[in-house]
């Protein structure tokens, strides 16, 4: 004899989704973001930058641009260092050849420098075999007007 | 005796379930915060060590960027020079280009000019759509 039949028995599984393991997944996805969010390693030198209109985005990975900085009074800043001009070629030429030939140099020179500078840095890239060259522009106003 | 045995109903527990909306909230604001500074620039790409091509002077826009920011230009052979400011360079290099797509630019660069000339030049020729361009220092 089954008492008031089987069909009345309530499941007593909850129909509901379990949310209480969200706030952990959204912290996963905090500290994964967190953990893998690469911020430029050098710092900034204080040079006024050239702009350009037809300046554009380097379309390579962060981690194959390397940026030579070179000063108003023409010194050369290179990975933090001040560096002189002839050791560039013994910098730049390894990481050339990590990089898979794939090694962007931005030149950052300020507004003023001599190109005779300019030019002795090309050259000393050019030996390294670094042909890639970026005239690094104005970051900060063209960003400014994307954002318009 | 009614009134001593009452509980209290109120959940002495903190409530945890609005902890997934602040740590949404959080990522989201990360996420929009964050700016990443863009590397921009004008990209040339540097002829390899001892690389040398002859190239017809026919084919050669001279450009000669001297320290005073004015820009020489002369026309292949042609001794004629004519002083340009690094903004009018964009037009001429149209003109000059629709007449000879073959045309190289040849950027010299005086050694003491300002590296700002230098750039203005570049921006202007790539503005314009040049690609074949020399850069070069003024000897």
């Amino acid at each position: 004899m089954l008492k008031s039949g089987g069909f009345e028995r309530k499941s007593k599984t909850s129909s509901e989704v379990p949310t209480s393991s969200l706030a952990d997944i959204a912290f996963l996805l905090l500290i994964f973001f967190m953990v893998t969010t690469v911020f430029r390693s050098t710092q900034d030198r204080p040079i006024t930058w050239p702009s350009a209109e037809a300046a554009e985005r380097i379309d390579e990975k962060r981690e194959n641009i390397i940026h030579v900085w070179v000063e108003s009074n023409g010194d050369v800043w290179l990975n933090d260092r001040l560096t002189p001009m002839e050791n560039v070629r013994q910098i730049v030429a390894p990481l050339y050849a990590q990089s898979d030939r794939r090694l962007v140099v931005s030149i950052r020179a300020d507004v003023d420098v001599a190109y005779a500078r300019v030019h002795q840095l090309q050259q000393q890239l050019q030996r390294a075999g670094a042909v890639r060259v970026v005239f690094a522009t104005e970051l900060e106003r063209r960003m400014t007007r994307e954002r318009r | 005796m009614a009134i001593l045995n009452k509980k209290s109903k109120v959940s002495d527990e903190v409530p945890t379930s609005s902890t997934a909306d602040i740590a949404f909230l959080l990522l989201i604001f990360f996420l929009v915060t964050t700016v990443f500074p863009k590397d921009m620039g004008l990209q040339v790409v540097l002829p390899e060590e001892q690389e040398q091509v002859e190239v017809s002077q026919r084919n050669i826009l001279h450009i000669i960027v001297q320290p005073s920011g004015i820009v020489d230009v002369r026309r292949g052979e042609s001794q004629q020079v004519q002083q340009l400011r690094p903004a009018d360079i964009q037009g001429l290099w149209r003109q000059e280009v629709a007449a000879n797509p073959n045309l190289i630019a040849s950027v010299r660069t005086h050694p003491e000019a300002a590296y700002r000339f230098m750039v203005d030049v570049l921006d202007a020729l790539q503005g314009a759509g040049a690609e074949r361009i020399s850069l070069q220092i003024l000897e």
